[in-house]
C-alpha cells in the first residue's frame, strides 16, 4: 500500500512542485512582502510602514470605496438580471433556445481587449451609438468617460454584460435540476406561476444562487480590466479606481512590492469575510 | 365526489397517437384503475384527466360538466404523483398546507383540513419534518395528504407505490384501499402491477398501446377475458397459452387438439359462431386449472424444469413435449418427484389466431 501510494506522489510530483513554487510560494512570500519596507533598497521588516500606511491611506479608501459600491449595486443587479434570463431560457415557449444559451455565454469567451474597446467606442461622447440613441430620444449625451458617476455606471454595465450570461447558465442547470412534477403539483393547488417562481424555484436554487453571488463578489473584489481597459486606469481622477488596479498601480507602477501585497492580503480577507457573512445569512436553518 | 366521463378521448404527438378514442364511464365514488405495460398510455390518460396534458380529440367531462378548456386547478381533482412531488424545502405541515395558503384560504379553514389529512393518514407527528427526513412510505403519506386537504371531487394516483419496497407497497395498499372507504370520493389510480389492480379496483381498465382492451370488474376480467392480452396480463403467475387446432366442432362446440400431442384433444363449448375444421387456435390455462391426470377434459404430459414452494402451494415450471412453458399450481403437499407428470386441464379458454376470444 505505500509503495503504490508513493508511485501516486511520484506522478503526482510535477504538478505539486509547479503548484508550490508558483502558487503556495507567492501567497507566503507576498505576506512576508507585506511586513516589509519595500520602497527603497534593501527592503527591511517594518511590519507597521505597509499596514499602518493602508489605515490612513486615502487612495485605498477611495478604490476600498469603489469597489464595495461595485459590489453593492452591481452584483445584486447582475444576479437578478441572471434569474431572469434562466427563467426565459428554461420556457418551453422559446424557440431556438440553443442559440440564446450560446448568445448569452458567448461575451465570457470575448478577448477582454476586444470587448473593452468595443465598449470604449460604443460610449464614446461624440461617436457610441449609445449617446446616439439617448439623443434619438430627446435625451442630453452623457460623457462617459470624464464624470465619475456615469464612469462607475459605465464598469458596472460592461461587468454586467460580461458575467450576466454566464450565470444564467449556471442557474439555468440549477433550475433545470428542480423536478417538474413539483411544478405541476403547485399548478394543481392553484399556485400562480409568480408564487412558484418566489416559492419554489427560488428557494430551491438557494444553493446555485449563493454559488453565484460567492463567485461574483469573488470576481467583484479582483476587478482590474475594465477599469483598467474602459476607464483607463481607473478615470477620471481615480473615480473607478478599483483595489485590483490599486494593487497593480503599487506593485507593477511604483515597484511598492510590500504596499501592494498588503492590499492583496486585504482584499482576499475581504472576499472571504463578505462570503461567510453571505453563507451565514442564507445558511439552511433547521 | 363526482362522475367522471371520457368520451373518444384521443392524445397523439404530431403524427403518433398515443391514446386512440378512449371510452370510459367512472361512477361517483368508483375506485378505477388504469392498468397495462409500460408505454400503453395510461398515465397520459390521467395526466389528461389532470388537465397536465393537452387533449387531442374527445370530451372529458368531470361531475357532468365538460372540463377540456378548464385548468387543471379548476377541475376539482388532486393527484398523488409516482415521485411523491413533494416541495423538499417545506416542512410536511407547509407542504399539506402550501396550496390553501397561497390561494388565501381562511387560516382556520386551512389548519382544521391540514390536522384532519394528518389525523386520516396517522403523520400528525412528522408535521415539522422535511420530506428528505421521512421514508418513503411515510413521504407517500404526505403525498396523499397533499391531496386530501384539497378535498377534490376526485383523486388521481400515478402509479404511487412504484418507489416503495414489497412490504411497504403491501401495506400502502391497505391504507388506499381503507382511505377510499373513509372518504367515499371516486378515485382513478394508474399501475403497470396487475397485483395492485386486482386488489383495489372496482373496476379495472386494461389499456394496450393506447387502446382500451377490456374494462370490468377484478374476477370478471380474471374469469372471463375478451382476448389473449388480457387473459395474459391478468393474473399471476399468467396464464398458460397452447397452440392448437380445431380437428371437429358440432352445434354445441368444438375439440382442440393440442399442437404436438395428438392424444390430448379438449372439448370446448361455443356458443357463437366456431371456427372452420383445420384452424389455428390457442388455448389458454391458469395454473390452477391444472389437475392430476384424469381429473379434467384432457391430459398432458410435461417435463418439469424448476419447482418454486411457496408454502402452502407450489408452482411447477414445466415444458410440453412440443417445448411450450407451462406453469402448474399445486397443493405443497402433491408436489410430483418424477421429472415428467401427467397434468389434467380442468379449464381452458379459447382464442383465434388474433387473440380474441371464442366463446
Amino acid at each position: 500500500m505505500r509503495n503504490r501510494n508513493a508511485t501516486a506522489y511520484r506522478f503526482l510530483a510535477p504538478y505539486l512542485l509547479i503548484f508550490s513554487v508558483f502558487w503556495v510560494w507567492p501567497i507566503i512570500s507576498s505576506f512576508m512582502i507585506s511586513f516589509q519596507a519595500t520602497r527603497t533598497v534593501p527592503w527591511r521588516f517594518a511590519p507597521g510602514f505597509n499596514w499602518g500606511r493602508l489605515i490612513g491611506d486615502p487612495a485605498f479608501f477611495n478604490a476600498l470605496k469603489n469597489t464595495l459600491l461595485i459590489l453593492v449595486i452591481q452584483v445584486p443587479v447582475m444576479i437578478a438580471l441572471a434569474m431572469v434570463m434562466a427563467v426565459l431560457l428554461n420556457s418551453p415557449l422559446l424557440k431556438a433556445r440553443g442559440l440564446y444559451r450560446f448568445a448569452f455565454f458567448a461575451p465570457v469567451v470575448v478577448g477582454e481587449v476586444a470587448y473593452s474597446a468595443v465598449f470604449r467606442l460604443m460610449f464614446s461622447l461624440d461617436f457610441g451609438i449609445v449617446n446616439k440613441l439617448l439623443n434619438s430620444i430627446g435625451l442630453p449625451k452623457i460623457d462617459w468617460f470624464s464624470n465619475v458617476t456615469p464612469a462607475m455606471a459605465l464598469i458596472m454595465i460592461a461587468v454586467t454584460w460580461r458575467w450576466a450570461g454566464y450565470n444564467a447558465i449556471i442557474l439555468l442547470a440549477g433550475m433545470q435540476s428542480i423536478p417538474e412534477d413539483v411544478y405541476e403539483a403547485a399548478t394543481l393547488d392553484r399556485v400562480s406561476k409568480l408564487k412558484q417562481f418566489f416559492y419554489i424555484t427560488v428557494p430551491l436554487l438557494k444553493p446555485v444562487i449563493v454559488f453565484c453571488t460567492v463567485l461574483s463578489i469573488i470576481g467583484t473584489m479582483q476587478l482590474f480590466t475594465e477599469p483598467f481597459l474602459i476607464t483607463e486606469r481607473g478615470g477620471p481622477g481615480g473615480g473607478t479606481e478599483t483595489l485590483g488596479l490599486l494593487l497593480y498601480r503599487q506593485g507593477f507602477r511604483s515597484l511598492n512590492f510590500g504596499y501592494a501585497s498588503a492590499v492583496a492580503y486585504t482584499m482576499a480577507a475581504l472576499a472571504i469575510a463578505i462570503t461567510l457573512v453571505q453563507l451565514w445569512l442564507t445558511r439552511e436553518k433547521q | 365526489m363526482a362522475p367522471v366521463t371520457l368520451n373518444n378521448v384521443a392524445k397523439r404527438f404530431g403524427a403518433f397517437e398515443v391514446v386512440h378514442g378512449a371510452n370510459i364511464d367512472i361512477k361517483d365514488g368508483e375506485f378505477v384503475v388504469f392498468v397495462g405495460p409500460s408505454g400503453c398510455g395510461k398515465s397520459t390518460l390521467l395526466r389528461m384527466i389532470a388537465g397536465l396534458e393537452d387533449i387531442s380529440g374527445g370530451e372529458i367531462a368531470i361531475g357532468g360538466k365538460v372540463v377540456n378548456d378548464v385548468e387543471p386547478a379548476d377541475r376539482g381533482i388532486a393527484m398523488v404523483f409516482q415521485s411523491y412531488a413533494l416541495y423538499p424545502h417545506m416542512s410536511v405541515e407547509q407542504n399539506l398546507s402550501f396550496g390553501l395558503r397561497m390561494t388565501g384560504n381562511p387560516k382556520a379553514d386551512t389548519d382544521r383540513r391540514v390536522k384532519r389529512a394528518a389525523e386520516i393518514l396517522r403523520i400528525s407527528e412528522l408535521m415539522d419534518r422535511r420530506p428528505k427526513k421521512l421514508s418513503g412510505g411515510q413521504r407517500q403519506r404526505v403525498a396523499i395528504g397533499r391531496a386530501i386537504v384539497r378535498e377534490p371531487q376526485v383523486f388521481l394516483f400515478d402509479e404511487p407505490l412504484s418507489n416503495l419496497d414489497a412490504e411497504l407497497r403491501v401495506q400502502m395498499r391497505v391504507e388506499i384501499s381503507r382511505l377510499h372507504k373513509e372518504l367515499g370520493t371516486t378515485m382513478v389510480y394508474v399501475t403497470h402491477d396487475q397485483t395492485e389492480a386486482m386488489t383495489l379496483a372496482d373496476r379495472i381498465v386494461v389499456l394496450r398501446a393506447g387502446h382500451i382492451e377490456q374494462i370490468g370488474p377484478p374476477l370478471e376480467l380474471y374469469e372471463n377475458p375478451d382476448n389473449l392480452f388480457v387473459a395474459g396480463f391478468v393474473g399471476s403467475p399468467k396464464m398458460n397459452f397452447i397452440k392448437g387446432r380445431i380437428v371437429g366442432r358440432d352445434a354445441r362446440g368444438v375439440l382442440v387438439e393440442l399442437a404436438g400431442q395428438e392424444k390430448t384433444r379438449i372439448t370446448q363449448p361455443l356458443t357463437g359462431t366456431a371456427p372452420e375444421v383445420g384452424s389455428k387456435v390457442i388455448v389458454g390455462v391458469r395454473p390452477e386449472h391444472f389437475g392430476d391426470a384424469g381429473e379434467g377434459d384432457a391430459d398432458l404430459v410435461v417435463g418439469i424444469d424448476v419447482i418454486e414452494h411457496l408454502g402452502g402451494t407450489s408452482f411447477l415450471y414445466a415444458r410440453t413435449v412440443h417445448g411450450e412453458d407451462v406453469v402448474i399450481q399445486r397443493d405443497a403437499a402433491k408436489v410430483p418427484e418424477t421429472p415428467e407428470i401427467t397434468a389434467s386441464i380442468r379449464k381452458s379458454y379459447l382464442f383465434d389466431d388474433k387473440g380474441l376470444r371464442l366463446r
